[in-house]
């Protein structure tokens, strides 16, 4: 029997865990102790994280789709032919024809090699991953204001804050060990204020609950702002000495006075007040967000109103003091930072830059393309425009993650070619031509990189059932039978090219990692021990800017026929697509099928009760979910979790998106609900 | 080292037959490899490989054929892959588990049995041991609820005991053109009963709902609590009082039930409505 | 039983190392950081014994998070039970205390045989602890620091010796054969264990008084409205009852690897889901937090006494590091007893 230390495959959090190992079976997990971010806690999908790994329904060896079934096949033939298949697509039409998706739940090694792939192998910029539907305003828009889309402090500092104030998170739900030290701090006495249109766990925690209207939230944090403007608790000397634009911002806020705002929000000017002077008098005030404000057209403009919030009060820049973006999957911030995006290679280093080009092509001995690639969101656009032909997908299911579902399918029908390499038969691979199996976090090793920047190891615990591979291993066998050859022994020497030409990444070696639980980024040599929190003394791109937003109303609003609106998001019990957490069977018990909650005074208004089943359409679908009546949610709201394969949320979530950042916005649609009579007898 | 007893491994049990009593239930004939001795109330857990195992009450009477018969309401992941079975096919079995219906002090006195839908089928080996003993008893009287006539179960059975003097009330929630009889659920009917309820011994089975109306309703007509008895439903696992999913205040449903007295799903608490 | 013998701690480890030429040993080690857990002794001198608890509970060798339970195939079924002989080496007393009562629970009526085969070929080596660790209540509970019987063997740290008892026919057979290493106990043995039992119980930082409260739930003092407030900060994590060396709770799944092979599996499962108890038809008996929150609490402070005598709960405070709400046994307990009924229920 032994215990392999590694990190939860689940969510930000990155808690530390045991795999209980004997004769090659995975029989249970532990929490570790002394890890700072879980101290010997787990939530549910931690302690039930193995289940899924040697689950029968495992890929276990490459499959190709013959005459629209798929037969067996070696790794040898199947590697053959997708290497012939992509360079044939890349010669007869571009580099460009082909798109490639990357992994949130893959380690930074593999998402460096994928990157890499994508701009050496292949030729292009189209890269992108999930981070795309979450947090891609985050790193947009910080890296506008402050030059750093990560979280400001370390989670470990959170018990010692003074006040916390969290919008659109969550986040004992969805980001459960960061809840725990949320709760721990309210214990010893902090203030916690919960900006959230539902009531969740951590709001019934809250001294101030603003439950504003979905997709307000620009009006909410402006006419905060306004408060602190007007009642004089701006930081005047920091924003002399540390920011710009200042003026122009504030012209804008002038017109958010709480009681215009009230009107918008649906949240009284007095808790508006309230929430302004509390967050603005304490120093070690801590802001957090979460998808709650990514998920929308606003999505940058959200951000920056954090951001601006931060800078008026000078929150930022030292310990428990900051802006700080939950990040969703295990390893969402490290696929960022390692470049599984269009515009960026690893570090956040632009592809346009051309010093920053020369110097990757000098590494990497090929030309490099220098204009940006295509969105996760633009891809699927540009497969039915005909201007994609083949995808290569890692570890993703966009069939259920993104918006527009049908329009998806309809894309994935046409590609010419598609690659799917996953761990589970996922609705995504159905359409693959090719599926490749890959090994899961317990059957390799590598880094993954929490939200509070704290790269970590994870550590092989048993051999890849069946003939899976670690994903790494796959993209380099197929570079080479592509002609490039990359070559490492080990995650370790793919970490050293990273380290090498990452300057925030620079002293971050994989041999440094193996005490104190990893070092947090930026890390600037082999001496630095990391950074627990950001933008000390100056902000990354020197001074923090203020960037003015105005309210833009969400895409869609209610009118007659789409009265309610729509919010989606995940339970504690799911995670995301579900393709794991749907093999754990605990987790799939709890809530074997979609619901979605409806205020009581809506429900009795429709003749719905607890249990009925409804039709909830939106202007492009229709899904029939049971109703579970609740106050959880607003009047006029609806919220509905998006990941159940039978009804799937995102028939009905609105593709718009962040002109910017090309975020869906899965936060607010407009739909419609109507009460479907059951056949069986009501009685039993 | 002593051998222990392997409780959790089913034995091998054949389907020998199948028949469709309801357009969700059938009543299946089975083989077990091993046969045992069982008693009415009493319950084995039915296994299907790769699907799993649900508790179902034994239906058939003990000493009457070799083959047990079970009724399966199809109503989720398990149940509808047992509908699925046909003759011939192999399943695993274990038990039986659990209490089983008190009747020695019920002799003597007048016996109501209430049945509604499936519930008919755990108290049919009750109601043909009663029978069987016919001059132990006083009146022996049957109402049986069923959502619509083509729903009513085992009416070869109804009527051999109505023959044997048994009286039956048999009631449908929605009459069709061909049905002369009772109408509405089985609350509605208890008064039709002419046992004398002080004295009376009862016996329930059915959808949770109807259990708890009818017991309330037969101890406001006088019957003792500790004379009124039914079987309780929960989510179950091993049946053998480990898994512990049945656990409800204090109690094992799978072993220090499923029959409970009505005293004691009071005393207790026992969760028997939603 | 409880014969006393001396062994200096200079030949521990050879007898350890004899005694792992028969059997697996499993012992405390080093895990990261500053974690003790049990597993696998490689280096026997990597053994940390003057450790604080470990997470989670010595059940896991008896009653493993996840067990094959039998494969099923054409050709029949055929049992996996484990039988592997194992010795795990540094347990501690409140472990002990709550694999005797484990005992009761999986035999009776019906016998665990998955258990009961892991325990027949198990034996335990506990340690009394010299150092309580800041979470421990054991005290309150008669079920540590010391035991004075239940065990198979007890050490005692008495410096340079330990003051070896043995508790059980399984504790004799791994002495027997290398009586030559120990030697008879004089009273002075005796004297200075008393020593280490005093003082460590002058460590103890709790002493959580659990029939105070359970009287004070009987006598319906405690009314809903605590419990809701201690259930609305659960994670239903499940944390609980996993850790918890007297929680037995499990789920049964099938995995079909064919459609006619496959395999049963268990996995711990916990009342504090409302899906453990969810029936056909879409009925949640316990959908509401507090009924959960509620159960557990009532089954370790008043049904585990009506049952065996003893709570369901031997103080090794577990709970307190694993639950992320802070609405441990020790913190509700003393809340209970304290009668603190103010509206932060749960927590700090
Ligand atoms: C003592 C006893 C006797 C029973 N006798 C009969 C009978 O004669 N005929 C009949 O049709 N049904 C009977 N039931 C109910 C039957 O066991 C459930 O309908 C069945 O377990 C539902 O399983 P499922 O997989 O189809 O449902 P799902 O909803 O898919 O349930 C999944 C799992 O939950 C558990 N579960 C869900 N509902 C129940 C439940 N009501 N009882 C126990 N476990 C449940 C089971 O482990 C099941 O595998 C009895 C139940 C008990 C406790
Ligand atoms: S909080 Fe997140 S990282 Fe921690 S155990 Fe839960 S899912 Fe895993
Ligand atoms: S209830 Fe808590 S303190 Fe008590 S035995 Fe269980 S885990 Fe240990
Ligand atoms: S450990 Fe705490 S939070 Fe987790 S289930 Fe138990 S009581 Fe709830
Ligand atoms: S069914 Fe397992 S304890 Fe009753």
């Amino acid at each position: 029997m032994n215990k392999i230390p590694t990190i939860c495959p689940y969510c930000g959090c990155g808690c530390g865990l045991y795999l209980h190992v004997e004769d090659g079976n995975l029989t249970g997990v532990s929490p570790i102790r002394s890890h700072p971010v879980n101290k010997g806690t787990l939530c549910v999908k931690g302690w039930n994280s193995f289940e899924f790994i040697q689950h029968h329904e495992r890929l276990k060896y490459p499959l190709i789709k013959v005459n629209g079934e798929f037969k067996r096949a070696s790794w040898g033939e199947a590697i053959a032919l997708i290497a012939s298949k992509l360079t044939g697509i890349k010669r007869s039409y571009r580099p460009d024809s082909i798109a490639i998706m990357s992994s949130a739940k893959c380690t930074n090694e593999e998402n460096y090699l994928m990157m890499k792939f994508a701009r050496a192998v292949i030729g292009t910029n189209n890269i992108d991953h999930c981070a795309r539907l979450c947090h891609s305003s985050t790193v947009g828009g910080l890296a506008e204001t402050f030059g750093s889309g990560a979280m400001t402090n370390s989670i470990s500092e959170i018990v010692s804050a003074k006040v916390l104030f969290v919008i659109g998170s969550n986040t004992t739900e969805q980001h459960p060990m960061i809840g725990m030290h949320m709760l721990d701090a309210v214990n010893r006495g902090a203030i916690l204020i919960v900006a959230d249109p539902r009531k969740t766990q951590i709001s019934d925690f809250a001294h101030i609950h603003l439950r504003h209207r979905c997709g307000t939230d620009v009006v909410l944090l402006d006419s905060i702002m306004n408060v602190i403007i007007n009642e004089g608790f701006v930081d005047i000397p920091f924003i002399r000495r540390r920011t710009e634009n200042f003026d122009a911002f504030e012209k804008v806020i002038l017109r958010y006075p709480p009681d215009v705002a009230e009107k918008i929000t649906g949240v009284s000017s007095q808790d508006i007040k309230k929430a302004a002077r509390i967050y603005a008098i304490e120093k070690r005030a801590m802001l957090f967000y979460s998808m709650g404000i990514t998920q929308h057209i606003t999505g940058v403009d959200n951000v920056h109103a954090c951001a601006n919030l931060c800078m008026l009060t000078a929150h930022i820049g030292q310990p428990m003091t900051g802006l700080n973006p939950l990040r969703g999957q295990n390893n969402v911030q490290g696929a960022c930072d390692m470049g599984a995006l269009p515009d960026v290679y690893s570090g956040y280093q632009k592809v346009s830059e051309s010093d920053i080009k020369k110097k990757f092509e000098h590494l990497w001995r090929r030309r490099l393309p220098s204009r940006p690639g295509l969105t996760l969101t633009e891809m699927f656009d540009s497969i039915l425009d005909g201007k994609i032909k083949a995808m290569y997908i890692m570890g993703e299911n966009p069939l259920m993650s993104d918006p527009d579902v049908s329009h998806v399918k309809e894309a994935l029908k046409k590609l010419e070619f598609l690659v799917v390499q996953d761990i589970f038969m996922s609705e995504t691979a159905e359409f693959a031509h090719v599926v490749l199996p890959a090994a899961t976090f317990a059957e390799k090793d590598g880094t993954f990189t929490n939200t509070e920047r704290r790269v970590q190891k994870i550590r092989q615990a048993i051999e890849p059932v069946g003939e899976s591979m670690p994903d790494w291993k796959i993209i380099c066998a197929l570079s080479k039978k592509m002609g490039y050859n990359m070559e490492y022994r080990a995650t370790h020497e793919i970490m050293e090219e990273v380290a090498l030409i990452t300057p925030s990444y620079r002293g971050i070696l994989h041999h440094r990692l193996d005490s104190n639980f990893g070092l947090q980024w930026p890390c600037h040599d082999l001496n630095h021990q990391g950074t627990p929190f950001l933008h000390r003394k100056k902000f990354t791109k020197g001074l923090g800017t203020f960037i003015p937003v105005d309210y833009i109303p969400p895409a869609e609003e209610t009118d007659k026929r789409f009265p309610f609106l729509l919010t989606t998001g995940r339970i504690y019990f799911r995670y995301h697509t579900a393709t794991m957490c749907q093999r754990t069977s605990t987790l799939e018990r709890e809530y074997p099928e979609c619901y979605a909650e409806i205020n009581p005074k809506d429900a009795d208004s429709l003749g719905i009760k607890g249990n009925s089943m409804m039709r909830v359409s939106s202007r492009r679908g229709s899904i029939i979910v049971r109703a579970q009546v609740t106050d959880k949610v607003p009047e006029g709201t609806i919220f509905i979790p998006f990941h159940f394969r039978e009804a799937s949320a995102n028939l009905l979530t609105n593709p718009a998106v962040d002109p910017s950042a090309k975020i869906p916005e899965y936060k607010v649609c407009a739909v419609k609900i109507e009460l479907v009579e059951s056949k069986r007898d009501q009685k039993d | 080292m002593s051998r222990i007893a392997e409780i959790y491994l089913p034995s091998k049990a054949k389907v020998i037959d199948v028949i469709e009593m309801t357009p969700d239930s059938k009543l299946f004939m089975v083989m077990p490899e091993m046969p045992f001795k069982y008693k009415p109330g009493q319950f084995v857990m039915f296994s299907l490989w790769g699907v799993g195992e649900v508790p179902i009450s034994i239906a058939s009477t003990f000493g009457v054929q070799k083959h047990i018969e079970l009724c399966v309401r199809r109503v989720g992941h398990v149940t509808s892959a047992i509908h699925r079975l046909k003759t011939g096919d192999d399943i695993g079995i274990r038990g039986p588990f659990g209490n089983a219906f008190p009747i020695t002090n019920a002799r003597g006195k007048d016996t109501l049995f209430v049945a509604g839908g499936v519930g008919i089928a755990p108290l049919r080996y009750l109601i043909n041991e009663v029978i069987k003993n016919k001059k132990d008893f006083r009146r022996i009287e049957l109402i049986y609820g069923s959502r619509n006539p083509s729903e009513i179960l085992f009416m070869d059975d109804i009527n051999s005991w109505q023959k044997k003097g048994i009286n039956v009330v048999l009631t449908v929630d929605r009459k069709d053109k061909d049905w002369r009889g009772n109408t509405g659920i089985v609350t509605e009917h208890l008064n039709k009963a002419k046992v004398s309820f002080k004295d009376a011994h009862a016996f329930i089975c059915g959808p949770s709902v109807m259990i708890k109306a009818v017991m309330q309703d037969i101890s406001q007509l006088g019957m003792y609590e500790e004379n009124i008895f039914t079987t309780l439903e929960s989510h179950m696992k091993c049946g053998v009082g480990k898994c512990g999913h049945c656990y409800a205040d204090g109690k094992y449903i799978c072993i220090d039930g499923p029959v409970f007295s009505y005293r004691e799903i009071r005393q207790y608490n026992l969760n028997c409505t939603p | 039983m409880n014969k006393g013998m001396v062994l200096e701690k200079s030949k521990l480890s050879y007898w350890l190392r004899q005694l792992r030429k028969e059997m697996s040993l499993i012992g405390p080690m080093r895990g990261e950081n500053s974690d003790i857990v049990f597993k696998t002794v490689e280096n026997i001198h990597e053994i940390v014994l003057d450790c604080p608890a470990s997470i989670p509970s010595p059940k896991e060798f008896l009653f493993p998070q996840k067990e094959k339970m039998f494969r099923y195939s054409k050709d029949g079924v055929e049992n996996l039970r484990g039988n592997k002989g194992r010795l795990i080496f540094g347990v501690r007393s409140c472990d002990i205390s709550a694999i005797t009562l484990l005992d009761r629970f999986y035999g009776g009526k019906f016998v665990d045989d998955y258990y009961m085969s892991r325990r027949n070929n198990t034996i335990f080596i506990s340690i009394g602890c010299n150092n309580p660790d800041i979470t421990c209540f054991c005290i309150g509970l008669g079920s540590g620091p010391f035991l004075s019987s239940g065990f198979d063997i007890q050490l005692s740290d008495l410096g340079d010796r330990y003051l070896v008892e043995i508790g059980s026919k399984h504790g004799l057979e791994i002495i027997k054969d290398f009586i030559h290493l120990f030697s008879r106990p004089k009273k002075l043995d005796y004297d200075d264990q008393y020593e280490a039992i005093l003082s460590s119980q002058a460590r103890f930082e709790k002493r959580i008084n659990l029939e105070n409260a359970r009287q004070k739930i009987l006598s319906g003092q405690v009314n809903d409205s605590f419990w809701e407030v201690v259930a609305q900060r659960c994670f239903e994590c499940g944390g609980c009852v996993y850790e918890c060396p007297l929680c037995t709770c499990f789920n049964v799944i099938d995995r079909p690897y064919s459609p006619t092979d496959g395999v049963r599996l268990r996995v711990w499962d916990t009342c504090l889901f409302k899906g453990f108890t969810k029936m056909a038809g879409n009925i949640w008996p316990a959908e509401k937090k507090i009924m959960r929150t509620k159960r557990w609490y009532f089954h370790k402070l008043i049904y585990y006494p009506e049952q065996f005598g003893k709570f369901g709960c031997v103080g090794c405070g577990r709970c307190t590091i694993t639950c992320p709400g802070r609405i441990d046994m020790a913190t509700i307990a003393s809340k209970i007893d304290m009668g603190d009924r103010r509206r932060k229920g749960g927590g700090g």
